[in-house]
Order: structure tokens, then sequence, then C-alpha cells
């Protein structure tokens, strides 16, 4: 896996609640800039079913390396951005705590380093889709490896502060330790961004709509498809 | 219950739902309300505990309660393995970094490498903890049919998550469905036989793929025929959870004051003694 899920027990009660507090922060500005309380039937359809497919694609097994799943959560973020990506982050972490992926009482550690994925897999995208013009699978391997190198990095920092419950290291020496494990993940990471890199092409042959460019041609009641419609 | 799940080591939500809906037990019978307060009190237990006899008892009654709900314990065993890794991943290395009494070691490129009694002991610990969570967590999960865990999302999570939780817990079972369904005729077409990891990584990019386009002409359909039918943000529940009897608030009591005696001796006087 591409980053670390941490279980219940692993923090004490008080780092628990800070990163439930930080958070509900997240989701909160997420929320906001989703309309509140007004957010379209349409976005919370799209929202379920991404969290709907990244819970079932993390069950497949990719038979490279000795077997690998995957994450997606860079992914989610092209697709639907930042604040909806946030909130799918937070259902597959409940979706997560309840089969053992990961915490009930790390939820919020595990959806803030979800969150960075989200949100850096969508700005990354498109910092070099549009502005270094790069192709489909160069940005989307750049988005994916550089959200999950943060986020490894992320997880480090979460750790190297929480502390591990019952450990008597510091937060240097927990630091020195997480690290092995995040270039790890780092190296993980890079593999998934070659796998969202190809995914991010195939989406962009069939449906260019998803990742944000040009729609397909739909045909309209008139018969004459709405791209052709508009030359005539 | 027909389809077969892809991975042995992680839990399938179509299993887990399939034994809370045609199995019948103690457990099963419980008020769902009462599971998901004991669920919260586990969780609780496991970050307060710090004692490793009182994890085991911990661990061995979320064992015991997942026995009495007649849940299989191979299945239990086999999907372990991801909190396990989770576990070992994050604390492998203070196996060998934690101050102690040294029990075994071993020189590497000149420096010493010791397995220290502290440290197998945190991660023991934490081994511990991480399994009674996850144990109760399936068990209940396990023991809770569909629409009893949709009435209680529907009145603890706040909007709009409560929406997105009820509508991608009904759509994972299709979506799996649908995966599993890719997988198998790629295998029948001897798919799996391909070799290299290119080919492969390409292969599964395109199903995953394939899999959010379908999701998301799905998610549009959806939405069309939830506006259609007046969707107003909130879905409506057509089943009752009934009230909890005294037997569920004495149960809760129960576990409520030897929390309580726990926290106590954690943050304030070890009454315990351990």
């Amino acid at each position: 896996m591409a980053h670390v899920h941490l279980e219940d027990g692993a923090f004490t009660l008080f780092w628990v609640l800070v990163w439930f507090a930080v958070a509900a922060s997240i989701i909160s500005i997420a929320w906001y800039r989703l309309g509140r309380d007004q957010i379209p039937t349409r976005k919370l359809a799209i929202a379920s079913m991404c969290v709907a497919v990244g819970f079932a694609a993390f069950q497949i097994e990719i038979p490279v390396f000795g077997g690998i799943h995957l994450n997606l959560t860079p992914l989610m973020g092209i697709l639907v951005g930042p604040a909806l990506g946030s909130f799918c982050v937070l259902t597959i972490n409940i979706f997560s705590a309840a089969i053992g992926h990961g915490g009930w009482s790390m939820i919020g550690a595990n959806t803030l380093v979800n969150s960075v994925e989200v949100f850096l897999g969508y700005y990354v995208y498109l910092f070099l889709r549009r502005y270094v013009k790069l192709g489909r699978f160069y940005s989307g391997f750049g988005a994916a490896s550089t959200a999950l190198t943060v986020s490894a990095l992320i997880a480090v920092a979460i750790v190297s502060i929480s502390l591990i419950q019952g450990s008597t290291q510091t937060r240097a020496q927990t630091m020195a330790n997480m690290t092995v494990l995040a270039i790890g993940n780092i190296i993980m990471g890079v593999f998934e961004g070659i796998v969202t890199g190809y995914i991010v092409s195939f989406l962009g042959r069939v449906r260019p709509d998803l990742i944000g460019e040009s729609a397909p041609a739909t045909v309209p009641s008139s018969g004459i498809p709405t791209e052709a419609a508009a030359d005539v | 219950m027909s389809r077969k799940s892809y991975s042995k080591h992680i839990p399938d939500f179509r299993l887990v739902t399939h034994y809370a809906e045609s199995r019948t037990s103690l457990i099963h019978r419980m008020n769902p309300w009462t599971k998901m307060v004991l669920l919260l009190f586990v969780i609780l237990f496991v970050v307060i505990i710090q004692d490793s006899y009182l994890l085991a008892i911990l661990l061995v009654a979320t064992v015991a309660f997942y026995v009495t709900a007649r849940l299989p314990l191979t299945l239990l065993l086999g999907w372990y393995s991801l909190p396990v890794f989770f576990v070992l991943t994050l604390s492998v290395l203070f196996v060998f970094s934690e101050p102690g009494r040294q029990l075994a070691g071993f020189e590497l490129l000149g420096a010493r490498i010791a397995l220290t009694e502290s440290g197998v002991l945190l991660v023991v610990n934490l081994l511990m903890r991480a399994l009674a969570a996850v144990t109760f967590s399936l068990a209940v999960f396990m023991t809770t049919r569909y629409t009893n865990i949709a009435v209680i999302a529907s009145k603890i999570l706040p909007k709009p998550l409560d929406s997105i939780f009820l509508l991608s817990y009904r759509f994972t079972f299709e979506t799996s469905d649908e995966i599993a369904d890719v997988l198998d005729a790629m295998r029948s077409r001897s798919g799996g036989l391909v070799k290299g990891v290119s080919r492969q990584t390409k292969m599964f990019a395109s199903i995953i793929g394939l899999a959010f386009v379908h999701a998301f002409e799905r998610a549009e359909r959806i939405a069309k025929a939830m506006e259609a039918r007046g969707f107003n943000g909130a879905f409506p529940m057509t089943e009752e959870i009934p009230r909890m009897r005294y037997l569920d608030y004495a149960l809760i009591a129960l576990v409520a004051t030897a929390l309580a005696i726990v926290a106590y001796s954690r943050y304030f006087n070890n009454l315990i003694g351990w």
C-alpha cells in the first residue's frame, strides 16, 4: 500500500482528539466550499460512487511486486476536486475502520493524510496539465507521486508529533524510525503514480470530460451532435 | 451471497453483510444502538488501557463476543493480516530501537542491532489494541443488518456525510460485483497469464478506469432519478430500531463503570495497581 494507515491504540486520547479537530476543520472548509447544505444531488451521487469504486478497487490485488493494493486518493482528487474528495476520503475511512483498515480513533489522522493526497492530486495535476502542458500520463503520474510522497512525510510528522503510545523514544528517534517507513511508502507511491498515470490516460481516451477536458459530443433531440450543431 | 471475494486478507463487505442478514445469534438479536455504544467503549478502552494484562483480557473479551455471535474464527484470522501488517510496518523498527533489556542481537555493518524486551512489549501491546478493536468492529458489522446501520448513520452523521455514506454503502455491492465481473472476464480470456509489470499495470489500470467511467455514468443517472423523485437531501427511513430495554441499559452501565475505573486509574490515581 502506498501509505500507512494507523490502527486503534497507536496514539493517546489527547492526540486522537487533536487530529479529529484538525480533520473536522478540513471537512468544515470543504463543506463551506461546496455550498454548505445546498450541495447538488449530482455531486452527492458522484462522491458516493467514487467512494464505492475506491473501496472496491482497493480490494483488488495487482499481481506485481508480490501483490499490491492501491489507495486511489490522488485520482479521486483529480476526478472530483479537493472539497468533494475530502468527503470521499472521510467516508472511505469510516468504511475502512469498520473492517480494520485503519482505526476508528485514527479517522482524524488518516483523514488528514488522505485529504492532503486529494488536495495535492487535484492541484498538481491541474498545474502540470495546464501550465507545464504535460501529457495526461505524466500529469497523472506527477500528481499522484507528489501527493503520496508529501502524504508519507505528513504521516511521519503526525506520528513524530503524537509519539507512539507506550514508546519511550523521543520525537527525534521516532522520526528517524518513521523515515525508514516513509521511504518504503514513497517507493510504493511512485508505483501508484504510474498506475494513476495509466488510468488518467485511459479516462482521457474514453471520457475526457471526467478529467476536466473537452466534453464528448452528445446527441440532442435534433439528432445533430452538439459540437457539430455549434458549427452549423 | 454467490460471489467470492478477491482477497483472503481484506474483509469483503458483501460477506460481512451476508453474515449480518442471514445468521442468527444472541449478538444478532442485541439492540443495534447497544452494539454501537459498546463499540465506542471498546475503542476508548483500547486507547486508554496501558497495562498488557488488561489489554489481553480486552482482546479475549472481544473474541468471546465474536464467537458468541457464531461467526467463523478462520475468517477472522485471515482478516487479521491487514491490521497486523499496519501495526508491524508502523512499529517494527521500535522493536530494535526501544531502550531496555536486550533479548537478542546481531552486528550489521559494524552497528549493534538488538531486540529489546520493551520493544517487543510495545509491539505486542499495539497488536492487542488493534486486534481487539478490529474484532469487535467486525463482530458489530457482521451482526447488524443494513437497514439498522442505515438508520444509525442517518441519525449520527452530519449532512451531507450521511447521504454520501448511505449511497456509497448501497453502491459498494454493485460496484464490487461489476469489478468482479470484469476480473472474471479477464481471467476467462487468459488475462491472468499476462506477464510483465508494464502490461499487467496497464491492464489493471484499464479495469479501474472503466469502473470509474461506469461509476460516473451511474451517478449521473442516479442523481436524475433522485431529483425526479423529489430528493431533498435526506433519505426516508422505512424501518425504526426498537427502543433499548433495561438489560441494554444495564450492560452499558456496567461497561461504562469499568471504563470509568480504567480512565481514573490511567489519568488520576492507579486503582488497579498492576
